[in-house]
């Protein structure tokens, strides 16, 4: 049983790797957010429940790569914040991504669905 | 230890692992840590939460761990950012610079001694190294009633010496060229 439970782990880590991008950059498109704010709103999702260890390093590798830009900012007698935002770029590969996600998302629900049901069936889906 | 100490000891320890890092790179994380560390305080008071400072710095792992995720992608892993393409055209800019300005120094001194030869040649009384203030100065010189008490050097041997140094100056720079040639 635990044998099964660090399995299951490993895949929910390896599933997370590939979607948290994607969720970021989600959660980004429409507003800029501080990192508490992001971190707060991700760890609201039931898939999501990742650390500040994590979420830190790949903003900062995510605004390398230009996806998403940051900058500081202070309202009033408060503390600077950092606030994130999806750079051009960053909507460009989201609006890819979300086509790649989206046609895998309906490619593992055919097979999870029909998959006894013979290839012509299962060929006929897409999401066009 | 205070909340505030405890807080400093583990920036503190975490700037020494980040240390393979620009220290522009390394303020920039730091700043941030720091900052999303006071923003979780302050948020967990607003809720009337008593703010565990080690519960919040257990949510960025050991400090040396967290370190690692930063150097490991900043070294070798992401491509560069948007803005490094024009980095990059300076880079090249300032090689084509180099090309050029090596090619004209070595090909220059080059050519500046090959006539220092073949004036010689030609007209020996003209040109030659020149001696003056018993040694502690010399040059090369195409008069040789520049200095006074000057006695020349070198004699024809002047001449061999400059082909010979043109040759080897000449064939030098063309090989630095080749060799900036394949960078450019």
């Amino acid at each position: 049983m635990t044998n099964l439970n660090s399995l299951n782990k490993k895949w929910e880590a390896q599933l997370r790797k590939g979607t948290l991008e994607i969720a970021i950059m989600a959660a980004l498109r429409e507003q800029k957010l501080y990192g508490l704010e992001l971190l707060k709103l991700l760890q609201s999702l039931e898939s999501m429940q990742i650390t500040e260890g994590t979420l830190y390093p790949l903003m900062d590798r995510l605004k390398r790569e230009g996806l998403i830009s940051a900058e500081w900012v202070q309202e009033g007698d408060s503390r600077p914040r950092k606030y994130f935002q999806l750079t051009t770029h960053g909507k460009e590969k989201l609006s890819i991504l979300t086509t790649m996600w989206r046609q895998s998302v309906i490619d593992v629900e055919t097979l999870l669905t029909n998959a006894n049901c013979d290839n012509q069936n299962i060929k006929g889906v897409s999401n066009d | 230890m205070t909340d505030r100490e405890i807080i400093h000891q583990y920036l503190k320890s975490l700037t020494k692992y980040l240390s393979r890092l620009d220290k522009t790179d390394t303020d920039e994380v730091i700043k941030e840590i720091e900052s999303h560390i006071y923003d979780s305080i302050e948020d967990l008071e607003h809720q009337g939460i008593n703010a565990h400072v080690t519960g919040i710095l257990e949510g960025f792992g050991q400090p040396r761990q967290l370190a690692e995720q930063y150097v490991a992608h900043i070294l070798d892993g992401a491509s560069p950012p948007t803005g490094f393409k024009a980095i990059q055209s300076v880079k090249k800019g300032v090689t084509r610079s180099l090309y050029y300005s090596m090619a004209s120094f070595g090909f220059g001194i080059s050519l500046l001694l090959a006539l220092i030869g073949i004036i010689k040649i030609f007209s020996p009384h003209s040109i030659g190294v020149w001696s003056a203030a018993q040694g502690n100065s010399f040059a090369i010189a195409l008069s040789g009633g520049l200095y006074p008490n000057s006695s020349e050097l070198l004699g024809f041997w002047l001449i061999p010496i400059s082909l010979i140094l043109s040759f080897l100056i000449g064939k030098i720079t063309w090989r630095i060229l080749k060799i900036l040639k394949q960078k450019l």
